[in-house]
C-alpha cells in the first residue's frame, strides 16, 4: 500500500509494525530537511487520514515519537517537531547506521570484497540518481505507481 | 466490547461452528478471517441473532442481547437489503423511521464522501456502488458497534480503496468494528485485531501491530501457517 503525500509516497510493508514505519517517515522527512525544528505535524486524525492508516495507528506512531523525544505536545496546542538540535541531527545518523547495517548484514552473505562492492555502490548510486532525475524532468511530477 | 463465548451452530447435520469464542474491542478494528465457508458470516448473524445459535453466549458490554442492543450495533449484511425501486434518498428515510440511533447529517456526509447520487434508485446500482450504499446505511447509524459482512468482496480496486478510507476517518474512529474477510492482504494495515477461524472454532486470535514487531510477520503470513493445513 502507498499513498502521496504531497511528493512524497510513502510505502507500508505488511511485516514490519505499520507505526514504526510512520515513525521512519518522519524521521526520514526531519533528516532531508523536508520537516524542520519546530514544525507544527497534522494531527492524529489528519495523519491518519493522510496515510491511510488505523487512527489508533496514528497515536501509537506519536506517542512513540513523544518517548523518543522527537515531537512535542504541550497543552492542547497541536504537536510539533523538538527544537532540541541534538536530537534532530542524531536522527540522521541514525538512519543512515541503521540503514548501513542492514545492507551489511545482507551483503556479507555474498562474501564479495570491499573495493568490488563499493565500486559497485558508487556506479549503481550514481546511475539511480541519474535515473531518479530524468524521471522527474520526463513525468513532470506524475504518480509512478 | 463484544464478546462471544462458546458459540456453537448445527446446520444441516454439520456443525458449522464448534465453540467460537473472541472479543471485539470498541475503539478497535477488529478482522474475523476465515476460508470460504469457515463460518465467518454465521457468527456476525448469530452476534445479531439473525440466526439462532445451538449453544454458546454472546454479550454487549457485559450485557445479553437486547431490544436496545441494535440501537448499539449496527449489522451490514453482504449485500443490499433495501427494495430495488427505492431512490436512494428513499432508502435513508426509510432507516431515519425504524432507527433511533440514525444520524442524518452523518448519513449526508457518507453520501458525500462516496459521491453517491440521492436521486438514484437501488435497483439500478453497481455492485460497488451498492457496497458503499451499504456503508452508507450501516455506519450513518449512531452506534458503538459496527459489523461488516466482506464489505471488499466482488469489488473494483478504486471502490475497495475508497471503502477502506473510510477506516481512516473520524466516521469511523472510536467505534468498534467487526469485519469479516477473506482477501485480508490489502487491508491489512488498517486492523488492530486479527481472528482466525478455522473448522468451526477460534485457531488465532491476536493484535496485528504485535505479531508484527515480535514475530516480523504480516497477518497474510499468520493466516498462512495457521490455516494452511
Amino acid at each position: 500500500m502507498h499513498t502521496n503525500d504531497g511528493g512524497t509516497e510513502v510505502f507500508f510493508n505488511n511485516r514490519d509494525p505499520v507505526y514504526l514505519q510512520v515513525v521512519r517517515h518522519f524521521k526520514e522527512q526531519i533528516a532531508t530537511g523536508r520537516m524542520e525544528a519546530g514544525q507544527v505535524i497534522p494531527s492524529r486524525r489528519e495523519l491518519a487520514a493522510l496515510f491511510k492508516i488505523n487512527p489508533n495507528t496514528a497515536q501509537r506512531a506519536y506517542k512513540e515519537m513523544e518517548e523518543q523525544q522527537l515531537i512535542v505536545t504541550e497543552g492542547n496546542s497541536p504537536s510539533r517537531i523538538t527544537n532540541q538540535m541534538e536530537i534532530l541531527q542524531s536522527i540522521r545518523t541514525e538512519l543512515l547506521h541503521d540503514t548501513v547495517a542492514a545492507f551489511i548484514a545482507s551483503i556479507r552473505k555474498i562474501e564479495v570484497p570491499i573495493e568490488e562492492l563499493l565500486d559497485l555502490v558508487e556506479r549503481e548510486f550514481n546511475e539511480a540518481r541519474l535515473h531518479e532525475s530524468t524521471k522527474i524532468s520526463d513525468s513532470g511530477g506524475d504518480r509512478n505507481d | 466490547m463484544i464478546e462471544v463465548v462458546n458459540m456453537h451452530k448445527r446446520y444441516r447435520l454439520r456443525n458449522v461452528l464448534n465453540g467460537v469464542s473472541f472479543t471485539a474491542e470498541k475503539g478497535q478494528v477488529t478482522c474475523l478471517i476465515g476460508v470460504n465457508g469457515a463460518g465467518k458470516s454465521t457468527v456476525l448473524k448469530a452476534i445479531m441473532g439473525l440466526t439462532p445459535m445451538s449453544k454458546g453466549t454472546v454479550r454487549i458490554d457485559g450485557r445479553a442481547r437486547e431490544r436496545e442492543t441494535y440501537e448499539k450495533v449496527a449489522f451490514i449484511p453482504d449485500h443490499l437489503t433495501m427494495p430495488s425501486y427505492m431512490k436512494l434518498s428513499e432508502g435513508l428515510r426509510f432507516m431515519a423511521d425504524f432507527y433511533q440511533s440514525w444520524n442524518q447529517a452523518r448519513a449526508g456526509e457518507l453520501m458525500k464522501f462516496f459521491r453517491l447520487d440521492t436521486s438514484e434508485r437501488v435497483g439500478n446500482l453497481s455492485k460497488g456502488t451498492a457496497a458503499k450504499y451499504n456503508l452508507v446505511i450501516g455506519l450513518a447509524q449512531d452506534t458503538d458497534y459496527v459489523l461488516m459482512d466482506e464489505p471488499f468482496s466482488g469489488i473494483d480496486l478504486f471502490s475497495r480503496e475508497s471503502i477502506a478510507e473510510v477506516f481512516s476517518t473520524d466516521l469511523i474512529d472510536g467505534r468498534g468494528v467487526l469485519l469479516t474477510t477473506h482477501e485480508v492482504g490489502e487491508i491489512e494495515h488498517l486492523l488492530d485485531k486479527a481472528v482466525l477461524l478455522s473448522h468451526g472454532t477460534v485457531a488465532k486470535e491476536f493484535q496485528c501491530e504485535q505479531v508484527r514487531s515480535e514475530e516480523g510477520k504480516s497477518v497474510v503470513d499468520v493466516m498462512r501457517e495457521v490455516l494452511w493445513v
